[in-house]
């Protein structure tokens, strides 16, 4: 039986804990400066339409090339467009990639490194066997392939991208469910009767879900990376529409005389790469202080 | 020691079986029609069917596989569909080029990423340990393509220090050596970012166990606690990050070859991709594979003669 003061009590405690754990986000300078960086990076891709000063998209072949002015901020590219709204517009595509990338491959991944780590036996060993070699594929190379055969529109992009990072999450995934399988409140749930289904969906996954969402916040900078590459290419989504990567590509051909075409959409790209990873870094040490210890942040 | 050299040599075999698996079906998860890819929409009912059969399309799936499984263990990864030469020997020609980038780019990693990675571990939250990591963060961060952009721009064009293009027809060593600096440089920096990154938590970890706190205690020289016991530890570690980043550099070194304009296995795959050369995109695919997993078989070997106690279990 408790008693009102014991509810007040463990009331106030829980407030207390919530409070504490808010506080751990806020006072970790990388976490805000993340956090902060990324919402920023939101508002501009969604409202690119209104914020670019012109269309990512028209040409103007009487002033191409232009120096930086107060219509054109970071000047015009050869065919006359505005740098300063092209980069605006391809915020968009980045953040998508980067979004949907890690929506696919954080699903796909824990679903599969979960089954394979809880399964064991020869289902563990088999789906072991089918990560170690997509591992063996660097996973650019992969996207890359799939991209050649699937075509290079924004879905098929994200899917190639998406299929070529989810065995990282994958991996990630098993090695945490082993330390979690041999926990007593597993095994508890297996006395009682659940089902290894249930189980593995209530009981394994949110557990095994921090070290997972770090190397996701990570993942999806990689891959906003290997979509500026693969735009670099050409194998990116096409020209007109604006990527950061194209930009640079289109940039290049023009680097000496106006290289900041080029350097502002390199800038753009690792801006976004840097608020990600100091983000995933934030994460890391405000979620799970255990991650620490583990293979970094590579993965 | 022996049977441990056998398993890595019988890993590798099953996984050189598994790339080509990967590899094979990778090609057909392509929708459609790979010969009416191949050809375009206006070709000729008969063209097609003589590709396809060519090609071994119009047998059931099962068969198709085991045919290209056989073939490929045998070295025969069909016919580049532009050129009509073998596949695998024409993306062998262009592996030279490319291996000696990522050599260079690999040995130029780690002799910045390792000493980097020590330093920061051992001066933890000091101001060099920062300044590392900052460093670090932005040479994961910039692309390696913009980086060689920016390079070029500065070091080639403004300086005049290297020159623009990554390769040259001219013969003389020192000529290729001179146009392959900057890309390895390029290509080697962002590698040691991350190595520098993965060698510092690899570091820290050892450096916190109890045999330092020990050898400390005995009043062992620091250099030595940190160079010799706390790094040959952290060897291992540091060790399957250079496998990790390998995969990775090699996907990079696409990149950084479109940008030298120098050729090798990046443009190689690039012409098959741009011509639809799929038999020619599979061979490049499979041959960067296969080198990712031979460096891995390598390295595993190289675990075992670190620590002793890898090879018994």
């Amino acid at each position: 039986m408790t008693t009102a003061i014991e509810t007040i009590d463990a009331v106030a405690e829980a407030a207390a804990r919530r409070r504490a754990a808010i506080r751990r986000y806020t006072r970790h300078p990388g976490f805000m400066i993340g956090a902060i960086g990324i919402l920023l990076l939101v508002m501009v891709a969604v409202a690119a339409p209104w914020l670019a000063p012109h269309s990512p998209t028209r040409t103007d072949l009487m002033n191409t090339l232009a120096r930086p002015s107060a219509t054109f901020w970071l000047g015009t590219d050869q065919f006359g467009r505005c740098v300063a709204s092209r980069l605006i517009h391809g915020a968009q595509v980045s953040l998508q990639v980067g979004f949907f990338v890690v929506l696919i491959s954080l699903s796909a991944g824990t679903i599969i490194g979960a089954v394979a780590g809880y399964a064991g036996g020869w289902l563990e060993r088999a789906l072991v066997a089918v990560i170690d070699i997509l591992l063996a594929f660097p996973s650019f190379l992969l996207a890359l392939a799939l991209v050649a055969a699937r075509g290079n529109t924004l879905d098929s992009i994200i899917l190639a991208v998406a299929i070529a990072y989810t065995p990282r999450v994958a991996a990630v995934m098993r090695s945490v469910v082993l330390t979690i399988r041999p926990r007593p409140f597993i095994e508890a749930s297996r006395a009682i009767g659940l089902t290894p289904w249930t189980i593995v969906l209530r009981h394994v996954i949110p557990n095994a879900l921090p070290p997972v969402i770090v190397v996701a916040t990570v993942s999806a900078a990689t891959a906003i990376l290997a979509e500026a590459g693969l735009s670099f290419l050409g194998l990116g989504v096409q020209p007109p529409t604006p990527t950061w990567g194209n930009v640079i590509a289109e940039g290049q051909t023009a680097i000496t005389t106006n290289p900041l075409i080029s350097l502002s959409a390199g800038l753009c790209i690792a801006y976004t790469v840097v608020v990600l990873n100091l983000l995933g870094d934030g994460l890391r040490d405000t979620l799970d202080p255990q991650m620490r210890r583990n293979t970094g942040k590579l993965l | 020691m022996v049977f441990y050299i056998a398993r890595c040599a019988g890993q590798f075999a099953v996984a050189l079986v598994g790339i080509v698996t990967v590899a094979f079906f990778l090609m057909r998860a392509i929708p459609g029609d790979p010969a009416l890819y191949m050809l375009g929409d206006f070709a000729t009912p008969e063209a097609l069917a003589t590709l396809r059969a060519r090609l071994g399309l119009d047998l059931p799936v099962w068969q198709q596989y085991g045919i290209f499984l056989a073939r490929a263990l045998q070295g025969d990864l069909g016919m580049s569909v532009v050129t009509g030469e073998p596949a695998l020997a024409e993306i062998l020609a262009s592996v030279p080029s490319s291996a000696s980038l990522a050599v260079a780019g690999m040995a130029i990693a780690i002799a910045v990423g390792v000493p980097l990675g020590v330093i920061a571990a051992v001066r933890q939250g000091s101001v060099v340990d920062v300044a590392v990591m900052l460093i670090a963060l932005l040479g994961i961060s910039f692309p390696v393509f913009w980086v060689g952009i920016t390079a070029i721009l500065l070091l080639s064009h403004a300086l005049g220090l290297f020159p623009a293009l990554g390769a040259t027809s001219e013969p003389g060593f020192w000529k290729g050596l001179h146009h392959l600096a900057l890309p390895a440089l390029v290509l080697g920096l962002s590698v040691a970012a991350y190595i520098a990154r993965l060698t510092r938590s690899a570091m820290l970890e050892v450096l916190g166990q109890d045999h330092i706190r020990v050898a400390r205690a005995m009043g062992v020289p620091e250099w030595r606690i940190v160079w010799k016991l706390a790094l040959r530890n952290a060897l291992v570690p540091v060790l399957a990050v250079i496998g990790v980043t390998f995969a990775w550099s090699l996907g990079n070194a696409i990149l950084v070859e479109a940008v030298f304009s120098r050729p090798g296995l990046g443009s190689t795959i690039l012409k098959a991709v741009l011509a639809r050369d799929y038999q020619l995109l599979q061979a490049g695919v499979l041959v960067l594979a296969a080198a990712v997993v031979l460096l891995n078989t390598v390295l595993d070997l190289l675990y075992g003669a670190i620590d002793p106690r890898l090879r018994q279990q």
